[in-house]
């Protein structure tokens, strides 16, 4: 458990709907929704969603913090805004679903074995690390074998065609792998990025939980 | 009265003239129908046609005029004439439109016609015009029973407009249920915060009030007399009793909160942290705006659930089906009371449905969310008492599962019982054998059933109290009349008469207060109340042919006779809704309206021409209650749906003022077969008058052994449940008769 | 109509609805002079349309065949028609009215024959109906119509249509002359029962109103039921008139959603609960009903309707606000796709037709009336000392049932009564 989830549960005990209120974004609407479904129903990669939002709402009420954190179903938000524009009572979901996730990842309780985590953490690297330019090749073979070198190997043939593709329309460049292009005074933009860190993390510091 | 001079008009529009023989109709109301003279006109309803009628009138040379036209129903501003009476032949909805204008068919239409003419000419014969008695006076003033939220509010209503009120209550103090609330909910937008019950404001303007009379500690201990003139004793718990006039009764007689005792599973009396509602507002009022303490050690609670439809919407023994209707907000009110005190104490309702309607009720609840009470959706099974909490299981619907739970207090929504006093169906109500028989001892109904205490101690022959609907609550079948009370003149409001909240009882205690006065302004003038307001005719009974059987005081829906002391019928003319249905118990026949009586009808029926019985034109009798039945067959003419040229229609004020001497009379004379048309009977009965329908179905389920007397088929007289949308059914029906006939031959009754 | 008398002594009621007729009987059936406009040709509002009632299920023009009749006998009361209010000035106790009044190009002389409607060809979308079908240019709005008297759609004025109409009436009670008259009347108090309209389910477009053919409103399904209307009665597919068997009930169709009306309309949970005992009672065993809801709202002694639907096992309820509505081209069939909240369950239901429970919203907007009152969020009129001598009757004041609009007129009779009291 990290120290920062273990401070947050001896803080909230069984209040899991107040941490949420006061650690996530738009966590203070949870308590609005109204079970009605309609979130669940017009989300567009519902089906794929082991939770939908209103069930997650309820289970948040219900105070099954470790359920819901660990689930991997707010990953799967593309930010369509559907639920949005359909909730009822005005719940920005997307938001929060967002900010359940973000929270969960805080905590270190995010699931391990998700795409969307994994390839928001490989994009942010890949970005920070070179030099403000993302590297398509390096994320794209990053993401290939992120389960291991033989699944590696059979996505990449799976794909070849594309790649193949991909380099006579010259949209790839094999040769992006030894380092590739980043943009002007990387430096200063790290030192930004690093700077909106701070802010953030000092802002999460902020929440009175 | 003065002389009667009888007079016919007959209309020659809309096509009468060209599908019958007017000259022929207008022979035969002179020479049939004893009329002194008729006259034609192209277009009777015309300015023209009315100023004609008006002159005549004028004149002096008619009173009672039979106007030949269209159905009683159309024109009505037109033929609206005063103090002449009027019968209203229907050549138009009744005939013209509802027979082909072949050749072929002309004959039996004219035939038709010619017997409506008939009809309407004896039935004015027979009619006198109505006048009231002049016994009435104008008593401006409402007793209330009750002291409660509706009682006070119906009350300062009724000052407000003019007229004084008394309030009878029966406890010490005024405000009822409501002075026990900390709060109530908001009645006003944004429907946000529960606000002051306002109880102590309410009490002091009703105490301020010149025009309001208060009485604590009493009781009515008996009602007599009628709208205008009802005499109540009041009687206070000392004793001492007075007598006082009034024009009309409210009972707001309130309701009782559900015994909660009776739901062992939710540890109620195990624990002292299991709280019905009433029992939270009363924490609420001790707190005061402070944290609200449970009651077993003085702790503040710091979680708190509210258990929904506690020992309500249920079937199990002992349990109340219907909901409650408020306790919905109330929860919400009442979880609100812990977090406005501190939003951190968690409050949780546990509910099947959140009833909270209207603009107010939604907004409500999304103030209570906003607030931070959290709905859960599911069905608590129990609540275990344990040291320092109590456990709660209950399944979560949504979640789908089992959960169990702590809490340190426990609130029931449990419901309202409604305080109507003695269930006068239960006590009098005679097995279905005897119904029509009469009923003697009835001085000391079964005294040892009384279980409940009478609010209004009525001295009717019917019982002590207002008949109740369903559950117990003193309401009536009508939804379009929700004032409809079975005892004329006395009007319930607020919980009395369905479960409701503060708000919806205000309301109540308005409409019930408006009724109030109009019932008195009403008998006054010795006038009838809904539904036929107005009238001005009352039931009348000739002492000399009476014999006392007492089927009309057993039968009258509105419990309008009493017994004398001879034990002849009392008519309480204030009291009657003019329906008739004493007319049609009488077995003798001595009993009638001035312009409805045995002979109106009964004089009709009979000029109807009847032919042999070798003519194959049968002759079929239709009595059709003038509030469904009647208008259905005029929109059969007005959607052109044929039927039977052989069938003759009168319509009556109620299925239940058909006296079986009509129906006797009709198979004598000669008619092949009789329908009646009422409407539908039952719990869900659609009757104006209450019984009156079902009242002649019965019956005319004994009618079979007339029948049999006279070996005539069974299949002769039919009695349906007719509604107004019947407009294709009708007629149908009709035709089938015309079938039977067919198929089981000609009546031989034919003279 | 110009020699429409008032005083201050006379009640105003605005609407001829049931909340409106209510009103304005029970103060005339206390001696009060009243006079009661409605902006239709006929009284009768919104009730008039319905097939049955809940929780009795019993027909409205029972109720209204005996306010007919109350209206007809009672010389306190004046009805007129086609006329709306335009202007309120004054205070209570004595208010001044203007009120425009729409001409009928129909007198006194009608005798409700018919002959003029045969004689039109032109046709429009029956309002009545709810655009079902079709009425003629001449007509009568429905057959308990009151007053009893044709109408010449004034849209036919000026044609040949309008000519025949004429010529086709034996009794000169056509007079294609009239026109638009304003006349001012000095009353002491005015009710507004001014009622409420269905929403306007085009704005919901998840639910595809505008382009699934068998998607419809509860109100339409009403007119559906009525066995001399658009369709005989029968519950038809509005895509190939077969019947529809398989009926889905969604519930607040534009209730209780920020989206459309934030309010609860009350009356659809029951209404719903009413409308599928029509499918039992035109189909028996064969018809099946589904209802999607968040919760059923069908409050004290309604709960026994909601009992006895629940008991019949063709009858589903499902919790769930359903999400959208997809064709299948292939059968005409609506599929609702959505979420059972109960348990999680996703479903891509087909039925043969789907019924919106549409939801209420005020008829009048009084904000752009200019009237002082005070109106809520929800455009309601708030009881308020501030409204002087204004009132409102029924679904002006919020979203009710029938039963508890008539209750709730009944009081508004009262109070416009204690302002002409005072004023005697």
């Amino acid at each position: 458990m990290s120290q920062l989830n273990a401070t947050k549960v001896e803080k909230y005990r069984n209040h899991f709907l107040r941490e949420v209120e006061a650690n996530v974004e738009e966590g203070h609407w949870v308590k609005m929704c109204m079970q009605c479904g309609v979130c669940s129903g017009s989300c567009p990669l519902g089906p794929y969603w082991e939770h939908p939002p209103q069930e997650i709402f309820m289970m948040i009420r219900a105070g099954k913090r470790e359920e819901v954190l660990k689930s991997s179903s707010m990953w799967f938000c593309t930010s369509c805004y559907n639920c949005i524009a359909r909730c009822p009572r005005e719940l920005p979901i997307t938001h929060i679903m967002h900010g359940l996730a973000h929270y969960a990842k805080r905590l270190g309780l995010a699931p391990q074995n998700q795409a969307t985590p994994k390839f928001a953490q490989y994009f942010w690297d890949n970005l920070y690390n070179g030099g403000g330019r993302v590297n398509e090749l390096k994320l794209g073979l990053s993401l290939y074998f992120m389960n291991g070198l033989v699944e590696g190997i059979k996505t990449a043939l799976k794909m070849r065609k594309i790649g193949q593709g991909m380099y006579f329309s010259k949209r790839m460049n094999p040769f992006e792998i030894f380092g590739g292009h980043s943009c002007k005074d990387s430096q200063g933009l790290k030192a930004a990025l690093n700077k909106a860190r701070e802010i953030e993390e000092a802002k999460a510091a902020q929440f009175k939980g | 009265m003065a002389e009667k001079k009888l007079g016919a008009y007959i209309c020659k529009g809309c096509g009468i003239g060209e599908r019958l023989n007017t000259d022929q109709l207008a022979n035969v109301a002179t020479r049939e129908g004893k009329m002194s003279f008729v006259k034609q006109h192209d277009f009777l309803c015309n300015s023209d046609g009315v100023a004609m009628i008006q002159a005549d009138i004028d004149a002096g040379t008619v009173n009672h005029l039979v106007i030949a036209a269209c159905s009683r129903r159309a024109k009505t501003d037109a033929f609206n004439f005063a103090d002449v009476a009027i019968s209203r032949a229907n050549l138009r909805e009744g005939i013209i439109w509802v027979r082909p204008a072949t050749a072929e068919a002309q004959e039996t239409t004219q035939e038709m016609a010619e017997d409506y003419i008939r009809m309407g000419c004896a039935e004015v014969k027979f009619i006198n015009l109505p006048a009231a008695s002049n016994e009435q006076s104008l008593v401006r003033h409402v007793l209330v029973v009750g002291g409660g939220f509706t009682g006070l509010t119906a009350a300062l209503e009724i000052a407000k407009a003019g007229y004084q009120a008394t309030i009878v209550e029966k406890s010490a103090s005024l405000g009822g249920v409501a002075a026990q609330l900390h709060k109530r909910i908001p009645n006003c937008s944004p429907f946000a915060e529960s606000q002051s019950n306002g109880i102590a404001e309410l009490i002091a303007q009703v105490q301020g009030n010149n025009n309001i009379t208060l009485h604590l500690n009493s009781t009515v201990t008996q009602t007599s007399g009628a709208p205008g003139r009802f005499e109540v004793k009041i009687t206070q718990e000392s004793g001492s009793t007075i007598t006082a006039n009034f024009g009309s009764i409210i009972q707001a007689s309130g309701f009782k909160p559900y015994d909660a005792t009776q739901l062992l599973e939710f540890a109620v009396g195990k624990s002292p942290d299991v709280v019905d509602q009433l029992g939270l507002e009363a924490l609420a009022r001790q707190a005061n705006g402070g944290k609200i303490k449970r009651p077993s050690d003085g702790k503040a609670v710091q979680s708190v659930l509210f258990v929904q439809c506690a020992g309500q919407r249920s079937n199990k023994p002992g349990h109340l089906p219907y909901c409650s209707g408020h306790c919905c907000l109330t929860s919400v009110k009442q979880a609100m009371y812990f977090k406005d005190s501190d939003p951190n104490i968690d409050a949780m309702v546990v509910y099947t449905e959140l009833r909270m309607p209207g603009a107010g009720g939604e907004d409500f609840y999304r103030s209570g969310q906003n607030k931070g009470i959290t709905f859960t959706k599911g069905v608590v099974s129990e609540v275990i008492p344990n040291s320092g909490s109590l456990t709660v299981k209950f399944n979560d619907l949504i979640l789908n599962e089992a959960v169990k739970q702590e809490f340190d207090l426990v609130v029931l929504a449990t419901g309202m019982v409604p305080n109507s006093g003695v269930n006068i169906e239960e006590v009098v109500a005679a097995p279905e054998e005897d119904k029509t028989e009469a009923k003697t001892a009835t001085a000391a109904p079964v005294e040892t059933k009384l279980a409940a205490e009478s609010i209004l101690n009525l001295d009717y022959r019917q019982g002590p109290d207002i008949p109740q609907l369903v559950h117990g609550f003193t309401d009536s079948h009508f939804i379009c009349f929700p004032y409809e009370t079975r005892r004329t003149g006395i009007y319930a409001a607020g919980p009395v008469r369905r479960p409701m909240d503060m708000n919806q009882a205000a309301e109540d205690a308005a409409g019930a207060a408006l009724k109030a006065i109009q019932a008195l302004e009403n008998a006054a003038l010795g006038r009838a109340a809904h539904p036929r307001v107005g009238d001005l005719s009352f039931p009348q009974f000739r002492k000399e042919g009476c014999t006392q059987c007492k089927r009309c005081t057993v039968e009258c829906p509105f419990g309008a006779i009493n017994e004398d002391e001879k034990r002849y019928p009392l008519f309480n003319e204030a009291r009657c809704r003019r329906c008739g249905t004493c007319m049609g118990a009488c077995p003798v026949r001595v009993i009638s309206f001035e312009n409805y009586s045995v002979d109106t009808v009964g004089q009709a029926i009979k000029a109807v021409d009847m032919p042999d019985e070798f003519s194959e034109k049968p002759r079929i009798l239709l009595l059709a209650c003038e509030n469904d039945a009647y208008p259905a067959l005029d929109m059969a003419g007005m959607t052109r749906q044929e039927y039977s040229a052989f069938v003759r229609i009168i319509p009556v004020r109620c299925l239940g003022s058909v006296n079986t001497i009509w129906i006797s009379d009709a198979l004598n004379s000669g008619y092949d077969g009789i329908i009646l048309m009422g409407c539908q009977k039952g719990d869900n009965y659609q009757c104006h008058f209450v019984k009156g329908s079902e009242i002649a179905h019965y019956r005319m389920s004994k009618i079979d052994d007339t029948l049999k007397q006279l070996k005539l088929e069974t299949e002769r007289v039919k009695t349906y449940e007719i509604a107004i949308t019947d407009i294709q059914r009708v007629p149908q029906l009709i035709n089938e008769m015309a079938n039977t006939i067919a198929k089981i031959g000609m009546s031989p009754f034919k003279f | 109509m110009t020699d429409v008398v008032a005083t201050n002594q006379t009640i105003l009621v605005v609407g001829g609805g049931i909340s409106g007729m209510t009103a304005a009987l029970e103060a005339a059936e206390c001696g009060k002079d009243v006079i009661l406009l409605e902006k239709n040709p006929s009284i009768g509002g919104r009730v008039a349309q319905l097939y049955k009632y809940f929780p009795k299920l019993c027909y409205p023009t029972c109720g209204m065949e005996i306010n007919l009749r109350r209206i007809k006998a009672n010389p306190k009361l004046r009805v007129i028609t086609l006329a709306e209010v335009t202007k309120v000035t004054g205070d209570a106790g004595n208010y001044t009215v203007d009120i425009t009044l729409q001409p009928r190009y129909v007198n006194n002389n009608c005798t409700a024959c018919g002959a003029c409607s045969e004689a039109v060809e032109a046709q429009f979308a029956n309002e009545y109906n709810y655009g079902l079908n079709q009425r003629k240019g001449a007509y009568l709005p429905f057959y308990m119509a009151y007053p009893q008297r044709y109408v010449v759609d004034p849209r036919i004025i000026g044609t040949a249509d309008a000519e025949k109409a004429k010529s086709a009436c034996k009794y000169d009670a056509i007079d294609l002359n009239m026109s638009t008259q304003n006349i001012q009347l000095t009353v002491g108090a005015v009710i507004w029962a001014t009622g409420w309209k269905p929403f306007d389910a085009n704005k919901i477009q998840p639910y595809g109103y505008d382009r699934i053919p068998n998607v419809i409103t509860s109100v339409e399904l009403e007119r559906m039921m009525d066995p001399l209307g658009p369709t005989d009665g029968k519950i038809l597919r509005p895509s190939d008139q077969k019947e529809a068997k398989n009926i889905a009930f969604i519930q607040c169709a534009g209730s209780r959603d920020r989206n459309y009306l934030k309010h609860c309309s009350r009356m659809c949970c029951t209404a719903t609960l009413k409308q599928t005992t029509y499918v039992r009672e035109r189909y028996g065993d064969a018809g099946k009903s589904s209802v999607y809801y968040i919760d059923i709202r069908a409050i004290d002694r309604f709960d026994d309707l909601y009992q006895k639907v629940k008991a019949d096992p063709n009858v589903t309820f499902i919790k769930s606000k359903v999400a959208n509505i997809t064709l299948d081209k292939a059968t005409g069939n609506p599929i609702l796709n959505g979420v059972d909240t109960e348990g999680y369950h996703r479903y891509n239901n087909p039925h043969d037709l789907v019924v919106l429970a549409i939801g209420m919203e005020p008829s009048v907007d009084f904000s752009r009336l200019g009237i002082d009152i005070k109106v809520n969020e929800h455009g309601f009129i708030e009881a308020d000392p501030s409204n002087g001598g204004l009132f409102a009757a029924g679904c002006a004041s919020d979203a009710l049932d029938v039963n508890r609009a008539v209750q709730h007129a009944t009081a508004s009779a009262l109070r416009a009564i204690q302002v002409v009291n005072q004023v005697s």
